[in-house]
């Protein structure tokens, strides 16, 4: 007897007779079973990788900085912590602070998996359980999804039962983080990586299901680009802002838009993700985006107070919870389409658009929720193009008149309340004084460094409504807010790999900076431009996603070009890659695997312990989340640490409460086994952490370049890596890095233009021996220069001596 | 005489433990004391005046710990003083086994001054809950996680209050490492 499997059927002589197979159960450890070669953790458990977790964090102590010094979990307390003092149900300070880490990873990643259920459910409805998975030309569709679960989905169908996992997981985490049981705050770390690793799957299927049904680029080097800016925003049109991060509703829109002939006359902008994803959206095979991106969170507030969109719709994640407030009190009407925001709205779902139409219209209603895509569809456009001519009639904003800005500023009684609550602490007053004088420059500097969170005017004693103030003394400043960007082009693709990995593993290629995350930056959306461009003329390959993808295409070169503009975005040395929305970010930790995958044929299906050891070993990738605030934020960086890519966040990010961090003092931690004979050898301090924090970017800079360093680095790719670490030292901080010598392992590691120069300072500083006549160093490095060791931390892996 | 506590605004959202206001004297006292203090400056101190102020105090024999990218400021400057990550070194201060930027040992006395006021916070959270060493801001902001604090100063009285604490380190117990 045949094997019932999933899928359709159709039975002869019945026509029209369809038969489908959505599940069986044990089906998924079936097609596990029908592959060859399966690793040990198929699907794991909390305890199942807790082993690999333990070896990272004894290199990688965790470093804790309460956000506070009390628990409020359960009506024991509060409970005071303070001093690492035990709580009524005995936790100390310490697991109560890895506690609250990991409920930040769990709620990041149970977003990015919500969302992605919430869209499989919508695809699945549209596309059929049977629609392939096509990410392009890779046979490694799913690497981490594969790696994590050792399953090899094929259609969307096979997506439901990879989330069902995640979801299990994403339970079970939950789950302990309830008072009273665990009480040791390394298995609270354990589970926070295995609730990181848990989203980056999450992830995968969200950006892959779309990435297959919405016509999005796929691994398209040549992916389009779009125009993003508040100056670029045609607001003598009707506009329609659209604000998330689930792009399912607004791909209605969309084709509405394009059937009606709308398309011209509406103008459609979108805020976060969803605005990425609006510009992915049937891109696939070339073309230009129709819709315009504003920018990131930071920009919410600020275009809603604007008064320029006519009608806003919004989805998911990191929306602001005050937009209809906002939006209402200058007329703007708004359409939420997701469960998880709906602002008390009545639920007009099953109502016609013509009904809901008319109560928005009137003003009768604020908003409307609708879940009915369909409906939001025809309703979104229509809206904006009938409010338009009435809202601009009576020249709706919120911004001040000449008349009323003059009298705002000289309200001011530099009491520095606001300055206090203001996350960046920004001159606030300063800047308030200076236009009272007329000056309006420190009010445009301040502009880009505001995040537009409207913290400092709940603050204000004299009742300024400050960020008002600061936009229209930036009025100027905004209209030449104009950039480009490119589109998310999804996974980096086989062919790719095949082509970089070497140069990669090998070191010649110096690294892959990752560039992720939201816009909580500590000084502005320019540093990443910064960031980039000096990398980038580094050879470094620059990875970027989300809000910070977007914020790279603000600024220009001498030329007027962005440098999606000036750089290619192939997986090449020196090219820039926008991958796209936060859910692609999945596809950065796809690409390590993909190295150990498809350059050093590891078996990666069920397999992540030993891919992690490679990637840790191996792959010289850093993350950097400069502006990060969410808790996505936090799941996104550990997923990458739990695969042993080291992350480095902004000074905001120090409130994530714990970093984890090497000790390079301590020698012994700094080890691996020689995989040839088991043989244990010393190895650099490199990567130095799995997470941290960077002050400034001139600090971040070197430490980018340090952490691209591995032990496998071959002597050619040593001596590129520790270039740039040293110039980037001096070039940034102004001194030679105090600890450049650790990882020289012999002369040939060593930049050949300072060859001599750096000799001498190995031997009158450091005591090393050198033979001057041949060049060469007799003593002092602390590791044998042997470029075809096999570095790896699990002893398992090792052939025996 | 600058009054450092008078203004304090202590707005705070971490707990139970807040740091002491203190005026330049006292700080000046603290330090005087103190076995193996370290000054602990941030990128801020790249302000011409700050720096100077962190300079007189780094040549009475205080070794500076520079964060950020703030060891520009120090080159050639004639004083001890080394780059370090301030989230590695508030990791390293709570290990008794780390040797100190110097090799010479751990710390007993942390000053911070010249830092962004949120993320020396959180850092000096950590020393707070998890170590037992005295810190000591004599930044313009009031630092909550702080053991003591200069209260909220105007950049004028920040100076003021820094050369008073300097004329105190001098004329206390002519204090050395
Ligand atoms: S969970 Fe524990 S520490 Fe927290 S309030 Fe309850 S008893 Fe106190
Ligand atoms: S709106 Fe801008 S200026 Fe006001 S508190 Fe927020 S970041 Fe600071
Ligand atoms: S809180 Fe208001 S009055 Fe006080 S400094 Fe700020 S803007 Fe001026």
């Amino acid at each position: 007897m045949s094997k019932l499997t999933t899928g359709s059927f159709s039975i002869e002589e019945l026509e029209n007779v369809q038969i489908r197979i959505g599940s069986i159960v044990g089906v998924i450890e079936n097609k596990i079973e029908e592959q060859r070669e399966i690793g040990p953790t198929p699907k794991p458990g909390i305890v199942d990788l807790r082993d690999w977790d333990y070896k990272l964090l004894d290199r990688y102590e965790p470093v804790y900085t309460p956000m506070c010094d009390q628990c409020c979990y359960c009506t024991f307390g509060k409970c005071d912590l303070s001093g690492n003092k035990e709580g009524a149900c005995g936790i100390d300070m310490k697991a109560h602070q890895a506690r609250e880490f990991l409920l930040r990873v769990i709620t990041g990643a149970a977003a990015h998996a919500g969302h992605g259920r919430h869209l499989l459910h919508y695809l699945i409805k549209k596309y059929g359980h049977d629609h392939p998975i096509d990410v392009g030309p890779s046979n490694l569709k799913m690497p981490v999804t594969q790696t994590v679960t050792g399953y090899r989905p094929e259609t969307l169908g096979d997506l439901e039962q990879v989330l069902d996992y995640v979801e299990e997981q994403l339970t079970q985490l939950l789950a302990t983080i309830h008072m009273g049981q665990e009480g040791a705050a390394i298995d609270f770390e354990s589970k926070a990586l295995h609730g990181g690793m848990i989203d980056h799957v999450g992830m995968e299927v969200s950006d892959v299901a779309q990435i297959s049904c919405l016509g999005m680029p796929k691994s398209d080097a040549k992916a389009p680009l779009a125009e993003i800016g508040m100056g670029c925003i045609d607001s003598t049109k009707p506009v329609l802002l659209c604000i998330g991060h689930n792009v399912a509703a607004v791909t209605y829109i969309i084709d509405y838009m394009e059937e009606h002939d709308f398309s011209d006359k509406i103008e459609l902008c979108g805020l976060c993700c969803t605005a990425i994803d609006m510009t992915r959206y049937q891109m696939d095979s070339g073309g230009k985006p129709s819709a315009k991106i504003v920018g990131s969170l930071a920009k919410e507030l600020k275009m809603i107070r604007s008064g320029i969109p006519d009608a806003i719709v919004v989805d998911e994640q990191c929306v602001r919870a005050d937009v209809l407030r906002e939006a209402q009190k200058l007329s703007i009407p708004v359409i939420t389409t997701n469960d998880k925001i709906m602002y008390g709205l009545p639920n007009r779902s099953k109502d016609s658009v013509d009904d809901i139409l008319k109560d928005l219209v009137s003003g009768k209603e604020a908003g409307a929720l609708v879940l009915d895509f369909n409906i939001v569809g025809e309703l979104a456009p229509r809206l904006a193009w009938e409010m338009a001519p009435i809202r601009k009639k009576k020249g709706i904003t919120a911004l001040p008149d000449d008349e009323e800005f003059k009298e705002l500023t000289s309200k001011c009684i530099q009491c520095l309340a606001c300055e206090l609550v203001c996350p960046t602490n920004l001159p606030i007053s300063k800047a308030m004084k200076a236009t009272s004088e007329g000056d309006l420059v420190p009010f445009e500097r301040l502009h880009d460094k505001c995040i537009g969170c409207g913290r400092c005017e709940q603050a204000c004693p004299k009742g300024i409504p400050i960020l008002n103030v600061i936009e229209k003394a930036s009025q100027k400043v905004i209209r030449e807010e104009k950039g480009m960007m490119r589109s998310g082009r999804g996974q980096i693709s086989d062919p790719e790999i095949r082509e970089e990995g070497v140069n990669l593993v090998l070191g010649t290629t110096p690294g892959v900076v990752a560039m992720v995350g939201c816009s909580n930056y500590p000084d502005g959306t320019k540093d990443l431009y910064t960031v980039a461009n000096e990398m980038l003329k580094r050879n470094y390959i620059v990875v970027m996603s989300g809000c910070s993808a977007m914020d790279l295409g603000m600024y220009k070169n001498d030329e007027g070009k962005t440098l999606y503009e000036q750089y290619p975005a192939k997986f090449l040395k020196g090219n820039l890659i926008n991958v796209g929305s936060c859910v692609a970010n999945a596809h950065i930790t796809a690409t390590a695997i993909k190295v150990a995958a498809i350059f050093a044929k590891r078996n990666v299906t069920a397999n992540f312990e030993e891919i992690a050891d490679y990637v840790l070993n191996r792959v010289g990738a850093v993350g950097v989340a400069w502006g990060a605030y969410s808790q996505k934020a936090s799941s996104i960086g550990t997923g990458c640490n739990r695969l042993g890519i080291p992350v480095i966040v902004g000074p905001h990010g120090s409130k994530y409460r714990r970093a984890l961090i090497g000790k390079p003092y301590n020698k012994d931690k700094w080890t691996v086994h020689d995989a040839r004979n088991g043989e244990v050898m010393p190895i650099a301090p490199a990567p130095e952490f799995l997470l941290t924090t960077a002050e400034t970017i001139e600090e971040l800079m070197p430490m980018l370049a340090k952490s691209c360093i591995r032990p496998s680095d071959n002597n050619m790719g040593r001596m590129i890596k520790l270039t740039h670490y040293i110039e980037l030292s001096q070039k940034y901080l102004g001194v030679m890095p105090d600890d450049w010598h650790i990882f020289v392992r012999g002369e040939t590691d060593l930049p050949l233009s300072k060859r001599e120069e750096l000799l001498n300072i190995l031997e009158t500083g450091h005591g090393w021996e050198i033979d001057w006549k041949r060049k060469k160093i007799l003593s002092g490095p602390s590791m044998k220069l042997d470029v075809s060791a096999q570095p790896t931390n699990i002893q398992r892996l090792c052939k025996e001596a | 005489m600058v009054d450092t506590i008078k203004n304090t605004r202590i707005y705070t959202t971490w707990g139970t433990k807040t740091a002491k206001p203190i005026q330049p004297k006292t700080a000046a006292n603290i330090i005087t004391k103190a076995k193996r203090p370290l000054l602990v400056v941030g990128s801020a101190v790249l302000d011409e005046e700050i720096l100077d102020r962190a300079v007189s105090i780094a040549k009475i024999g205080v070794p500076v710990a520079a964060t950020g990218h703030s060891i520009k400021g120090f080159v050639d400057k004639g004083v001890y003083a080394r780059y370090i990550n301030v989230h590695s070194l508030g990791g390293y201060l709570g290990d008794h086994s780390w040797p100190g930027l110097d090799g010479k040992g751990q710390y007993d006395t942390i000053i911070v001054l010249a830092h962004k006021k949120y993320y020396i916070n959180q850092v000096l959270s950590g020393l707070k809950n998890f170590t037992n060493l005295i810190t000591i801001s004599i930044d313009k902001n009031y630092l909550q996680n702080a053991t003591m604090s200069f209260g909220n100063l105007s950049h004028e009285s920040h100076l003021e209050a820094l050369d008073e604490l300097i004329e105190n380190l001098i004329t206390g117990k002519q204090w050395r490492i």
